[in-house]
């Protein structure tokens, strides 16, 4: 099907804030099976992508198509992971009830979580190396084991396409091995997986396809193609000075630029 | 209202007898620990999600300014002609309207960005109390609304404030010129005009009724007019309000109990669901302030708030489980409301008042002493794990000097207290510690790590290296 060749096709789509554009006329397509970095600077809109893109918050203009349908139809196909620091951790529940919230989605109005809830979402808590602490309180978990519970509840879900937004932001060294293999994993059962990133040294070894962002889309595409110095150069307004990246530059000429 | 009240009775007369209803609820004390065991779970169940939302301090700008719902009714019902009660649909209306009113308001003021949230809300409730106070006074000159009542409410008369309710010999009674029970009498006709004496020759009389007309059955009770009483049963006025509004705040919990979890503690993923946290948001904040109408009678628009929030933030330190609180805070607010009743009438003091002091002593006492959360099992715990780091910290000193050339200053049993710049005693003390769990040995005035200890020391090094 022709349609579902774009997890994640975005036109036009403008985000302001108090008449103050925090994303401008973004283009953006993002083909089925990509694992994909959206990088940019502090305030550059990468969140805001996320949140707009899922109707979280409003737009000013454009339209955003997952798998070739509106928003509304394609929901169940969608998972997500927001920031850690977006929810309270002292809430009164366990690790396993947060997976399970993953599935609420399913649920629909009114209907409980059964066993096979459960079981599924102990699972996906398995899959993130989590199962030892599935009626461990959420209050009681590190920082990591906080991410990894929320990327447990996105895999619950079962989604197709997968926004991650900052999953590598302050965790340790174990979580975030477990979250690059997870994502691979993701990848190789054909999921498409878009993750907000901060660090421009993991790029390449974790991500195949990579969106520069500064308000505008700079360049976007593979990594061989888009993540080249002169594109990141421009998304940072060269105040990142010299990067210590080995560039491979030959490829810039088929990256597409914005 | 008055038809469900009946419906009540009419269920409780299969079980008990008129008499026996109506001793209850003419009992203070009965009706009392009712109303307040009803105002304890119908708060408790809403306060839940209250203080885990952050909006305790809402609750309170929402009990004031429910009062100004219901003024604003109160009055659109006078200029209707209809009889104001507070059970009626248009007061409810618009204590709900009231409520949410108050949080919109907060939020519009508040979205202008010149004014900051706390300060909105603190700007607009009280706006919006003094408009009740104004319109009473202005417009509503002979309202009961006195100052007390609107603080602290009036439980202990409770029981007093009732609707009756007849269920046999009710049939009103007429009484015509030609009933036996007529009782005749004369007037003179013409006395008053004239200004003359009945006694005078020219006075004229006439016969009259002097007790027809239609009686309700209590009237034609009172009059002696039938022979037995009519069955009449007395309901407090507050009872079926409370209990459906306790029973409409359970239902919502129990059936909107995973959407409400979510949007609590992740509004994102709700609206991502498509579970509209938004519309869940304000039907929690109707149901507020309807409880808070149907507690106000009781326990006063003030000390209400006490109700709402502390039951939950103590079951918040006694659970790390969502229904479980659901379950602890009403219990919990219930046995506050029970022992500050029989406190407040052994001391003869305000019933409310001695509720929320008794919810608060309850409070303080989880506070300090809950198993886990608790401050004393904090501090314990505090205690433990900085011994637990000296006596590391000393292990780890003793394992990287121990074969060392310099060993032998390190770990002299009198100088070591040097090396780790702490006091003797303290030095003292661990190394006591450390010889009990037989992590060292003293020879010769040298502290030695055992086998054990070494073993200790690397495993808690690898623990650290991992991370």
């Amino acid at each position: 099907m022709a349609d579902e060749q774009y997890a994640l096709e975005i036109n036009d789509l403008t985000v302001a804030y108090h008449q103050q554009p925090v994303l401008w006329d973004v283009d953006l397509r993002v083909p089925s099976g990509a694992l994909m970095a959206i990088v940019g600077p502090n305030g550059a809109g990468k969140s805001t992508l996320i949140k707009a893109a899922l109707g979280l918050i409003p737009r000013a203009a454009g339209d955003v198509r997952f798998f070739g349908a509106p928003l509304k139809r394609a929901r169940a196909r969608i998972g997500y992971v927001p920031q850690r620091n977006s929810v309270d951790w002292d809430f009164p529940t366990t690790a396993l009830d947060v997976v399970t919230m993953g599935l609420y989605g399913k649920l629909g109005w009114l209907r409980r979580p059964d066993r096979s809830a459960r079981q599924a979402a102990l699972a996906a808590l398995d899959q993130v190396g989590m199962a030892a602490l599935a009626e461990r309180p959420i209050s009681q978990l590190s920082g990591g084991q906080q991410q990894r519970v929320f990327l447990a509840r996105a895999l619950a879900q079962g989604a197709d396409l997968y926004f991650m937004d900052e999953p590598f932001a302050a965790v340790d060294a174990v979580t975030e091995r477990a979250i690059v293999s997870l994502l691979h994993a993701l990848r190789d059962q054909g999921k498409t997986v878009i993750v907000v990133h901060h660090d421009l040294q993991t790029v390449r070894e974790y991500f195949d396809w990579v969106t520069l962002l500064n308000v505008e889309v700079i360049a976007s595409g593979t990594v061989e193609s888009a993540f080249t110095e002169a594109n990141i150069a421009r998304t940072y307004g060269g105040r990142l000075g010299a990067l210590p990246l080995a560039l491979n530059s030959s490829h810039e000429a088929d990256a597409y630029v914005a | 209202m008055s038809g469900i009240e009946r419906l009540l009775i009419e269920f409780l007369l299969n079980f008990f007898t008129a008499e026996q209803l109506n001793a209850f609820f003419g009992d203070p004390r009965a009706v009392a620990l009712l109303i307040g065991a009803l105002v304890a779970v119908a708060t408790a169940l809403c306060g839940v999600f209250l203080v885990l939302r952050k909006l305790a301090m809402t609750v309170d700008a929402i009990s004031h300014s429910v009062l100004f719902g219901i003024v604003a009714a109160f009055l659109a019902m006078l200029a209707l002609g209809q009889t104001p009660d507070l059970s009626a649909p248009l007061l409810l209306i618009g204590a709900a309207g009231a409520g949410v009113g108050t949080v919109v308001l907060t939020e519009l003021i508040a979205r202008s960005r010149l004014v900051k949230s706390d300060a909105a809300l603190g700007l607009v409730f009280p706006f919006l109390f003094a408009l009740a106070v104004i319109l009473v006074t202005r417009y509503v000159p002979n309202v009961h609304l006195d100052m007390d009542s609107v603080l602290v409410g009036e439980i202990g008369v409770a029981w007093a404030n009732a609707n009756s309710h007849c269920f046999a010999r009710c049939e009103p009674v007429t009484i015509t010129a030609d009933d036996p029970r007529a009782e005749m009498a004369r007037r003179c006709l013409n006395c008053a005009a004239e200004g003359i004496s009945p006694r005078s020759p020219r006075a004229v009389f006439e016969t009259y009724c002097s007790n027809c007309g239609t009686f309700s059955a209590a009237e034609a009770w009172q009059r002696r007019l039938i022979a037995a009483p009519p069955e009449l049963v007395f309901v407090p006025r507050a009872l079926v309000p409370l209990a459906l509004i306790a029973l409409l705040n359970a239902l919502f919990v129990l059936l909107f109990y995973k959407e409400l979890k979510l949007a609590s503690f992740d509004p994102d993923l709700a609206a991502a669901f498509g579970f509209r946290p938004a519309l869940l948001s304000y039907a929690l904040l109707i149901l507020v302030s309807l409880t808070a109408v149907a507690a106000f009678d009781a326990v006063g628009a003030v000390l209400v708030v006490a109700f709402f929030v502390i039951p939950a933030a103590a079951a918040y330190l006694l659970t790390h489980r969502l229904w479980q609180m659901f379950l602890i805070a009403p219990i919990l607010s219930v046995s506050a409301a029970i022992s500050g009743y029989e406190a407040a009438r052994a001391l003869d003091i305000s019933i409310s008042a001695a509720m929320v002091t008794a919810l608060f002593a309850l409070f303080l006492l989880i506070w300090l002493l809950a198993p886990r959360q608790g401050l004393l099992s904090a501090l314990i715990r505090r205690r433990r794990q900085r011994l637990l780091f000296a006596e590391q910290l000393l292990l780890g000193h003793l394992y990287n000097h121990q074969h060392t050339p310099e060993a032998e200053s390190e770990s002299a049993q009198v100088t070591l207290h040097e090396h780790l710049s702490w006091t003797s005693g303290k030095t003292a003390r661990c190394l006591a510690r450390l010889r009990a769990k037989r992590l060292v040995t003293f020879e010769a005035g040298q502290v030695r790590l055992t086998e054990r200890g070494e073993a200790l020391v690397r495993a808690f090094r690898e623990g650290l290296m991992a991370g």
